[in-house]
């Protein structure tokens, strides 16, 4: 893929970016993984998880470890324009226009209905993780305990992802004499 | 030299910002008292405009406020310098995960961020759903979407497309 292409992939991912970042995730995957499979499922998984304990704007993040898993650092630079061109154009030239129509009952509705595709994508996305991943124990306890710690006790996602993540390297490095056996 | 403040102020929003695009706002309050650049009222309404237009809220708010503080070169100060830690960030982590992608450290860290993304991507869903859940209209359009994916899998822009024309549709009932 030319730097250009990349370009124009994610001018196209920066256009269809709507009802805030979170599609992303399911954008990229249908874009690098399943599409053109230049990128794997794993990958895409550990660079959403790891966007999400960087500073930052997630959706950022991940383009621009895209861009850099296919082109390095120029790759990483054409991500980071490319995903921003639309939005930035669109705040540049339509924002004081924009004023008028946030009111605007047809624009609102189009929202309600992207905010529930929204919602479609995510659950998507979640499931085919879920079934994509090998379900052992260490899974089963690791998923839970996160889960519980985000819904129960209110944790943010970086919370989350620094203690588990801690936990689960400690639980690894316990049984690891076992598994190698 | 409003340049240089615009790109100090949101280089560190992009430093310091975790947790996605929302998380960019108590920032941007900040600003607003510390500068007098925009209004508290004006950033409502920012916030507002960048939820409708496409891109992560947190760099159409950045945009926006840099074109309000300083035309549009200001937008681009501020957008670009909001996302360089990041872009720093990105390469650094790229790299040393290249480096020891064969540690047992590196290997176990990947095999845990798995389950911990299942449950994060799943809370998120039920932080989107919890506002619609009494809206039976969207709960209804919900099942649809998703019934629509078993017989075979789309493109995102496919539903997106879809949901936001019968939401148009809506609201002329």
């Amino acid at each position: 893929m030319s730097l250009f292409r990349l370009f124009f992939v994610f001018v196209k991912i920066g256009a269809i970016l709507l009802g805030g970042g979170y599609v992303i995730l399911p954008i990229m995957q249908n874009e690098f993984v399943e599409k053109r499979k230049l990128i794997t499922h794993d990958e895409m998984i550990n660079y959403f998880a790891i966007s999400q304990s960087l500073p930052g704007i997630v959706a950022a993040n991940i383009s621009m470890f895209v861009g850099y898993k296919l082109m390095g650092k120029r790759g990483a630079l054409t991500a980071m324009f490319g995903i921003i061109f639309v939005p930035f154009w669109s705040i540049v030239v339509l924002a004081s226009v924009l004023y008028m129509f946030i009111n605007n009952i047809y624009v609102i509705g189009a929202m309600w209905g992207v905010g529930v595709a929204v919602v479609a994508l995510i659950l998507l996305t979640t499931r085919e993780l879920w079934q994509s991943s090998k379900r052992d124990l260490f899974f089963y306890l690791i998923f839970l305990m996160a889960l519980i710690a985000l819904l129960v006790f209110k944790r943010s996602p970086i919370q989350t992802i620094l203690i588990f993540s801690v936990l689960g390297v400690l639980i690894k490095l316990f049984t690891k004499r076992e598994v190698s056996k | 030299m409003i340049y240089l403040t615009l790109a100090y102020e949101f280089f560190k929003i992009g430093l310091f910002s975790f947790g996605g695009g929302y998380a960019t706002i108590p920032f941007l309050y900040h600003i607003s008292e510390a500068y007098s650049w925009y209004t508290v009222k004006e950033l409502t309404n920012m916030i507002a405009v960048a939820s409708v237009t496409p891109g992560p809220v947190g760099i159409n708010v950045a945009t926006f406020a840099g074109l309000k503080t300083a035309g549009i070169f200001g937008s681009m100060v501020a957008t670009v310098s909001e996302m360089l830690p990041s872009f720093i960030l990105v390469i650094l982590v790229s790299k040393i995960l290249k480096k020891f992608s064969q540690s047992f450290f590196v290997k176990s860290l990947l095999e845990t961020l798995k389950p911990i993304s299942c449950a994060l991507l799943l809370s998120v869903s039920i932080g989107l759903l919890k506002p619609q859940i009494a809206d039976i209209k969207a709960m209804i359009l919900l099942c649809v979407l998703l019934l629509m994916s078993r017989k075979s899998k789309k493109d995102p822009l496919f539903y997106i497309v879809i949901a936001g024309s019968i939401g148009v549709v809506f609201s002329f009932l």
